[in-house]
């Protein structure tokens, strides 16, 4: 087996600081992603506890655990903390953990910066929940603030002020580390690994920092003019104000979404390799699939703005229904993977099959939402709510727990716990549909989103309790997890460098990895180099 | 006159939603159906050693299939088409035509002669319209953004302020429908209470109810 030196692997690399020092400062990419990881999930069950305040009350059709203004705080902090400070910075600081040892490099490029894009999202999150502390309650304005409402006159709380900062910090936090990460895919390669080479998991990356790049300015600008709008007026003045607003926000609003989805399906598709013991099929189609869907998703934006009556509707439903067409190619590449394979149902595995089962629905409500006729009906009302409720809990968090199941061993060092990973698993299932699924029932029969009471319409409690349950559920799954995360790191089953049988680079070295990630390299002749030492006949020389 | 026909939106809504319906259903239980055929059929089994078979890519399958994706969006944007431009016409020369103004947290509506339907916020206005007859309104808002929307009739709209946004509905049973008509863009504290009643009369009912308002003021 020939072997080759990791690049840079013979300049010594400084140690890495311990301590605080080292918790606050270090740069080494899989710290920084360590960090960014618990602390996305962190403001993840922090989101998910208001979550769990909103469906308490909505259990019955009055209003009787909260005032109005505090529900409206609480759907507005619940949604915002869920994009901004959860799944973003999670997408993305899984990347950072990962991207480079998939890729064969010593370390991340620009990782003072991708240091900064960690300390802004701690600052934003700070910045964002400390308005419940402040005269007047957080921000109440709905996740999108849609101008005027956000205004002072109609929002005059401080909270909202800090709302905004908050967002101006998560958003450059996200052009920070999404900058660092394309920066390294493009510049630490290891020999051989050519961009066609890179593991799916990679690209998803890729294409998810791309659409951050690309979208995530214009997010930054609405924000801004919104602040100075706030503080002196202005930008936002006339007529064409409230428009404005709305066009700048879904540009980023939209290709967010696919934030919220391309990494995750990234862990589920090397969740499904992994298992299936066979490579990623189709990859090249699979790739070119991935930069038509980012593409695309950068021109379907003001689907979002159907009912406005200020946009060519026809053109956004036109190109909104076509991302059926590549999101139908990752399902026929999943599924051509594991057929033929030998498919073993691990938690991740299960996770991973969750992921393409669950997302499923939120995908085929996507095509109906892309068309204006029918979207008239749904949007604003509970059905756009369970929409996108399958695509980033039914997409991106369950394929994020088959990534946290199939990469937990290299992070720690420690296998998690398969049978608690499994009740896990079939928790979360019935969680999600129980949560999610009713509420399209309650969306068709005219139930408007952001409603912290329903006395004219006692009918929908029976749909509003069976959605509460499941997010009880929810709850119990995540505290299954947090059981299996305490008790595996407590009474650790020791994983060795790779568990799984992996196909992809970070199998190849120590778990956790040395600080300079690889003592070796194998050489790579496809994206699943390790599949190909062990198999050898194809693309050996 | 000539009048526009009459478009019903609710069943417009429903022929285009039946079909989207029975294509996601279809859709979902041939993925569900074969991923779990693949799933049990390839399962490991436990002591069985077996190595993974199969190919790593098949192009012409692939094209093919995107093929077949691109025919079913193709369709599917046809009939969105379709219902579309019935659904969102705006007649040059409606019945009626009625201008709603939407404001923190309550909605009025304006007819011809100066007859205004008005509410509170602890007491939702009335629109009072004609049916099978093509209403036309014109739709304002003063404050913040707010959406007009009558989930029985299957059709929405934004209330912006600054902008009028038109459009035509036809209201095919007549009756007194309490709450039929709520906001649906949140707009603030009492978003929840911001709602409307319709009562729909045959059209000389209708024509007498307009004369006799017109009169009084």
């Amino acid at each position: 087996v020939s072997v080759a030196a990791a690049p840079g692997a013979s300049v010594q690399a400084s140690p890495p600081r311990g301590g605080l020092i080292g918790a606050l400062a270090g740069t080494d990419h899989k710290s920084l992603g360590a960090r960014i990881v618990v602390v996305a999930f962190a403001f993840f069950l922090a989101g998910g506890v208001l979550a769990a305040l909103i469906r308490t009350e909505l259990l019955t059709p009055q209003l009787d655990v909260v005032s109005r203004q505090l529900y409206n705080a609480l759907f507005t902090i619940h949604g915002s903390t869920m994009f901004y400070l959860f799944i973003v910075p999670m997408a993305v600081g899984v990347g950072v953990y990962l991207v480079p040892l998939q890729i064969g490099a010593t370390g991340m490029a620009w990782g003072r910066l991708g240091l900064a894009g960690f300390w802004l999202v701690l600052a934003a999150g700070v910045t964002m929940w400390s308005g419940f502390l402040t005269q007047g309650g957080a921000a109440a304005v709905g996740w999108y603030g849609f101008y005027p409402l956000s205004d002072v006159p109609n929002s005059p709380g401080i909270g909202t002020d800090l709302w905004i900062l908050a967002i101006l910090m998560a958003g450059l936090a996200a052009i920070a580390l999404a900058a660092s990460l394309l920066a390294t895919v493009v510049q630490r390669r290891a020999p051989g690994m050519t961009m066609l080479r890179l593991p799916p998991f990679t690209w998803t990356i890729i294409v998810t920092c791309l659409m951050i790049v690309t979208a995530f300015p214009a997010l930054i600008v609405a924000m801004t003019l919104l602040f100075i709008q706030r503080q002196f007026g202005g930008p936002y003045d006339g007529s064409a104000g409230p428009i404005t607003y709305q066009q700048l926000f879904w540009f980023f609003g939209h290709p967010v979404v696919y934030v919220g989805f391309f990494p995750f399906l990234g862990a589920a598709a090397e969740a499904v390799t992994t298992f299936s013991g066979k490579r990623w099929f189709g990859h090249k189609p699979f790739v070119f699939a991935l930069l038509v869907f980012a593409a695309g998703s950068m021109s379907v934006w003001a689907h979002h703005m159907f009912t406005t009556g200020a946009v060519n509707n026809r053109y956004f439903a036109f190109t909104s229904t076509l991302l059926l067409v590549p999101a139908g190619v990752e399902y026929f590449d999943a599924a051509a993977t594991m057929h033929g394979g030998r498919i073993r149902l691990t938690a991740s595995m299960l996770f991973a099959l969750g992921f393409f089962f669950t997302f499923l629905i939120g995908g085929v409500t996507g095509v109906w939402v892309a068309s204006p006729p029918l979207d008239y009906q749904a949007t604003d009302s509970y059905f756009i709510v369970a929409h996108f409720h399958y695509t980033l809990f039914g997409g991106g968090v369950l394929g994020l727990f088959a990534g946290i199941y199939l990469w937990f061993p290299k992070v720690t060092g420690a296998l998690l716990r398969e049978g608690l990973g499994k009740v896990h698993f079939w928790l979360t299932m019935v969680g999600v549909n129980l949560a999610f699924f009713p509420m399209f029932f309650l969306g068709q029969d005219g139930m408007p989103r952001r409603y912290p009471e329903y006395t004219g319409h006692p009918r929908w409690q029976t749909l509003n309790d069976l959605s509460s349950a499941g997010a009880y559920v929810l709850a119990l799954s995540l505290l299954v997890f947090i059981a299996n995360v305490g008790v595996s790191l407590l009474v650790r089953r020791p994983a060795g460098p790779d568990p799984w049988g992996g196909q992809t680079l970070e199998w190849m070295t120590d778990s956790p990895p040395p600080p300079h990630n690889f003592d070796m390299l194998p050489p790579i002749r496809s994206h699943a180099p390790l599949l190909d030492r062990r198999r050898r006949p194809e693309g050996a020389a | 006159m000539s009048l526009a026909a009459v478009v019903d939106t609710r069943s417009e809504f429903a022929g285009l939603s039946t079909t989207y319906l029975l294509i996601a259903i279809g859709v979902v239980a041939l993925v569900w159906l074969a991923l779990a055929a693949i799933v049990v059929r390839w399962r490991a089994r436990p002591g069985e050693h077996r190595a993974p078979v199969g190919r790593t890519s098949n192009a012409p399958l692939e094209v093919g299939y995107v093929v077949v994706l691109t025919c079913v969006a193709a369709l599917l944007v046809t009939l969105t088409f379709r219902t579309e431009s019935k659904v969102d016409a705006v007649s040059s020369h409606p019945a009626l035509r009625v201008h709603v103004i939407a404001a923190k947290w309550r909605w009025r509506f304006e007819y011809p002669g100066g007859v205004v339907q008005d509410g509170a916020n602890d007491r939702p206005s009335t629109l009072v319209v004609p049916t099978r007859e093509t209403v036309g309104f014109a739709l304002d808002a003063l404050d913040v953004i707010h959406a007009f929307w009558i989930p029985d009739l299957r059709f929405k709209r934004d209330a912006i302020p600054g902008r009028t946004n038109r459009f035509d509905l036809d209201f095919p049973r007549a009756g007194y429908f309490p709450g039929a008509g709520v906001c649906s863009e949140f707009c603030g504290l009492l978003h929840s209470q911001m709602r409307f009643n319709v009562r729909a009369l045959p059209p000389a009912a209708f024509r007498a109810w307009l004369r006799r308002r017109q009169g009084r003021t």
